[in-house]
């Protein structure tokens, strides 16, 4: 099947919006480009990153799914925080820790 | 003369863990025996406490109740069939202040002149065995028998062992009455069917906070007061710790089980009664609980709490368990309100059982009539 | 919570077309309104404003939807009303005190009235390899579109039942990505039945239309009567199995199977209306399958059977979007009227020409939720081992299993196997846990809803627990020896 739009490179759409400021947010301290405003979670996605975490008994990869805080899927650290990152927007200088990453650096 | 043939030597109203202790007990020793509860078994306080398997907030003169009933626990596959994940591990009761520190000297005391092992440790030797506790602790009574399970297991774990053991477990049934008479006694209850009657020799009441209103269907007024309590339980976490953990002054019970959530506990009150249950928490009581849990063990701050949700739990006059006949009626048996009753509660059921079966129990019973006519405190 | 508890007339959950239109109507009747929501602005789900930032380009043309968004948007800020974005609700009491967890800490409100207008969450009837990364929800891909502006993925398949299918293809197509196919539940007779009813919004039945033929001439494969059975992870992105179908969403022994391949799949079985709230409260319910499965009981106001508290919008019955403004403004107006803040002649008034507002619209939003009310042969054909219960890792195996010992209702089943016991308290897995549960006989009814309980969204202590000596923690007397 062609694609109808070849010059779609990223996932990231041209409707006709105006997006905020290209910044740089890390995540387990590796740079992510995105821009502002954009939840962590569609950043990560576009940024080709999907699994987030991994369920608890049966061990297997989990990202993103309901995207409107309820599912609580693509749970991130953000500080003392862990949060749907469906729901924390992208920020200059935001650092955030996937959950076994957090997990592996308490020992 | 009653028409109706006692189908059964002993009907238990109320499937909690007393009642289905009793019930499997009574059967084991040779009794057919039905069990009727108002919904499913263990679905009231028995399913939905805290699991705490401990002495240290266990009342002393309750300890050698609570020492059997431990092994009963730890044991559940074999008499039980099915575990509730009874997990050993030690207990700490923790002292942040000084007027904690004469409590926990006290209340260890207490509980070794009763025979259970424990002793006054310091604060470096707590935070050893529990490296996850407030750099804040001063000392800590530490007891070897201590431990945990998983309440919400207990009800399948005995509709198992009831089935096996040839017990009628009639769930979804509530008793609306009992008519007493020289053979015995009619439980008369709803059903789908309408109203059903069922007859025996014997009958028992294991009514948790009910007992109240089941020995009002007997003609007999013993107040049982009312606690709702509060609990918080938290999403899967990383370990943060390995004992169970209580405060000096009773209001925190601290665990995390092995799948990672931790249950936060301790008798904080929130709104409800005996009539609509456990309704809601009461925001004051939610935050001193999290306060406290948090400040006992930092690391808990950052966790994520799924639910709160309350029981319902006994207490008497004397807050000492109520075990033994009913005064005045003939074949009537009452087991309830031990305080800490998912701790001690299958060796109360032991007891009664045994003393129905006329056997010798192998700890006295609570005898009943003590409580007639003795007020309730701040009533 | 907050030690300083804040009256207000009317507090308002949800910011969609209901809340929003709600606290407008309720503004101008004079009540002291406070409208919250956790995202950072109004919009809901259908009106998804975009992130903080972004902007629409001047020059383009918006389509209807984005230029009733924006405008709901600039009228909430005209009005003056007082809006608390990115706030949580956590709680609420018997007394409709309500805990809100915000940016600048915890704070508690003490509201005369409580207007719940939650919206709906999306359901995925379980298939192997349907918790994979890569595949999302149909409300997911909507809201990755219209408010990320972003696209589910290079080559994604949609697939499910229901109106948002159409919706989010097109919406792929028109941002400049591909779809691999649409897999339809529903066959082409089921849309065309539903026809007639959409001739109340005569707009939207030529945006149908019009998405069709553009699907179809970008090469969409429509597969009607199909279902994903199975999603694999591959290099590169995932391969989805997709089976025939009879009317029940049972694949057809014999039917037609074929594979896809693409990097994203966006699946979404009907949208459940939110319930925790009534739960939590004890308010009454019935399982009304043609709305979207267990509502609070409500008239035709909005009123629950608890004094004080109000439903609006597709959280008390799916009616669709167009219907939940109006909606929201018949709950703000019976609010303002048993507040005493109207009189009865205008409520009377206002009233009757709010409800032939609501009747058109809802009409053909019933109509819809028809379309994607859950499919009982889609929920049987779940396989054993597939997990059921996300958050718990809990499979259809475990469910079945302990149904067959006697597990009769959902909070038994819960006890017995942890389903629902995650973060998510049960809002991903109940309606599908609840419909399996029902297959061992009993009904829907019977099996009931999770018993609701505090906290409506995940706190942490420290949220909750705020700044804190040892000294600050309220000790009730000690405990007997």
């Amino acid at each position: 099947m062609s694609h109808p739009f070849p010059h779609v490179l990223s996932l990231r759409a041209n409707a006709a919006v105006h997006r905020g400021l290209p910044v740089v947010f890390t995540v387990d301290g590796m740079e992510v480009d995105a821009f502002e405003g954009e939840s962590v979670a569609a950043a990560l996605w576009a940024s080709g990153r999907r699994e987030l975490r991994r369920s608890p008994r049966a061990d297997q990869p989990r990202g993103m799914f309901c995207l409107m805080g309820s599912c609580q899927e693509c749970l991130v650290w953000v500080g003392a925080r862990k949060l749907p990152s469906c729901q924390v927007p992208v920020s200059v200088g935001l650092a955030i820790e996937t959950l076994a990453h957090r997990e592996r650096s308490h020992g | 003369m009653n028409p109706i043939a006692n189908a059964y030597d002993a009907i238990v109203i109320g499937g909690g863990v007393m009642g289905c202790s009793t019930a499997l007990h009574l059967a084991q020793g040779g009794m057919r025996v039905a069990v009727l509860d108002r919904g499913p078994l263990c679905r009231e306080a028995s399913g939905v406490n805290a699991g705490t398997l401990t002495l240290h907030m266990t009342r002393a003169a309750l300890v050698p109740y609570a020492m059997r009933a431990w092994r009963m626990w730890m044991e559940a596959e074999q008499w039980l069939g099915m575990g509730v994940l009874a997990t050993h591990v030690p207990g700490l009761t923790l002292a942040f202040t000084e007027g904690e520190c004469e409590l926990v000297e006290l209340r260890a005391k207490a509980r070794r002149d009763y025979g259970a092992p424990i002793e006054v440790i310091s604060s470096a030797r707590a935070r050893q065995i529990e490296p996850g506790i407030h750099p804040a602790l001063l000392k800590a009574g530490y007891c070897e028998i201590d431990g945990f399970a998983s309440a919400y297991l207990t009800g399948r774990a005995f509709r198992h062992a009831l089935a096996r053991a040839g017990v009628d477990v009639l769930e979804n049934r509530p008793v609306k009455a009992i008519d007493s008479d020289d053979g015995g006694h009619t439980v008369r209850f709803d059903g789908p069917d309408g109203t059903s009657v069922l007859r025996a020799r014997r009958v028992v009441l294991a009514g948790g906070v009910w007992i109240e209103n089941m020995l009002g269907w007997l003609g007999v007024d013993i107040p049982i007061k009312v606690l709702i309590n509060q609990l918080i339980v938290t999403e899967r976490i990383r370990p943060v710790m390995r004992t169970v953990l209580s405060v000096a002054n009773g209001l925190l019970s601290l665990k995390q089980f092995a799948n990672g959530t931790v249950l936060i506990g301790g008798g904080w009150q929130g709104e409800g009664d005996r009539l609509r249950g456990g309704v809601e928490a009461r925001p004051q009581n939610l935050v001193g609980n999290m306060r406290l849990a948090a400040y006992a063990v930092p690391a808990l701050a950052e966790a994520r709490v799924a639910r709160i949700w309350l029981g319902l739990e006994a207490e008497t006059a004397d807050a000492m368990p109520i075990v033994g006949e009913v005064p005045g009626v003939p074949g009537a048996y009452v087991v309830g309100s031990a305080h800490s009753g998912y701790t001690s509660g299958p060796f109360m059921g032991r007891i009664l059982a045994q003393h129905m079966l006329g056997q010798t129990p192998d700890l006295p019973l609570f005898e009943p009539a003590r409580l007639l006519g003795m007020p309730m405190p701040g009533a | 919570m907050a030690e300083d508890v804040a009256a207000v007339d009317l507090l308002i959950v949800g910011a969609g077309p209901a809340g929003s239109n709600a606290a407008l109507r309720a503004r101008a009747c004079g009540l002291q309104v406070l409208l919250v929501d956790e995202n950072h602005d109004a919009g809901g789900q259908v009106y998804r404003p975009l992130p903080a930032g972004f902007s629409r380009s001047a020059d383009a043309s918006q389509s209807a939807e984005v230029r009733a968004g924006d405008g709901l948007r600039v009228a909430l800020r005209s009005a003056g009303v007082d809006c608390r974005f990115d706030h949580k609700v956590w709680n609420i009491g018997a007394d409709l005190r309500t805990d809100l967890i915000g940016p600048g800490g915890s704070t508690s409100w003490r509201p005369r009235a409580l207007l719940i207008a939650t919206g709906t969450t999306e359901r995925v009837v379980p298939f192997k390899g349907w918790t994979l990364p890569g595949v999302m929800g149909l409300a997911a891909a909507t809201i990755l579109l219209k408010s990320q502006n972003m696209l589910p993925g290079r080559r994604t398949v949609v697939a499910g039942s229901g109106p948002l299918l159409l919706a989010v293809a097109h919406g792929i197509v028109k941002a400049g990505g591909e779809v691999a196919a649409v897999v339809d539940l529903a066959s082409r007779g089921e849309w065309l039945h539903a026809l007639p009813s959409l001739a109340g919004r005569p707009d939207l039945l030529w945006q149908g239309l019009l998405w069709q033929a553009k699907l179809r001439l970008a090469g969409v494969p429509m597969l009607y009567r199909h279902g994903v059975r199975t999603v694999e992870t591959t290099d590169g992105g995932l391969r989805i199995q997709v089976d025939e179908v009879d009317a029940t969403g049972h694949p057809l022994t014999g039917g037609e199977c074929r594979t896809i391949a693409a990097d994203s799949l966006t699946v979404g079985h009907g949208l459940v209306p939110g319930t925790d709230v009534t739960r939590l409260l004890r308010a009454r319910h019935r399982y009304a399958p043609e709305r979207g499965g267990w509502i609070a009981e409500t008239d035709v106001d909005g009123r629950t059977s608890i004094p004080g508290l109000y439903l609006a919008g597709d959280g008390a019955g799916i009616a669709g979007a167009a219907a939940a403004g109006a909606h929201g403004e018949l709950a703000a107006l019976a609010c303002a009227a048993d507040l005493g803040r109207i009189g009865s002649e205008t409520h009377l008034l206002e009233r009757a020409s709010l409800l032939a507002a609501w009747s058109r619209p809802a009409r053909v939003g019933r109509a819809m939720a028809g379309l994607m009310a859950l499919r009982d042969g889609a929920v049987a054909a779940i396989a054993a081992n597939t997990v059921v219960c996300r958050c718990e890792d809990v499979t259809r195996a475990e469910i079945d299993a302990a149904a067959t010992e006697g597990a009769r209702d959902l909070n038994q089943l819960k006890a017995w196997t942890r389903c629902g016991m995650g973060p998510c308290q049960g809002r991903t897995c109940g309606d599908v846990a609840g419909a399996l549960l029902a297959l061992h006989g009993g009904s829907r009814e019977s099996v009931g809803c999770f018993t609701g309980r505090a906290p409506l969204r995940p706190v942490s202590l420290a949220e909750v627990a705020g700044d804190y000596t040892y000294a600050d923690i309220p000790i009730p007397k000690a405990a007997p020896l």
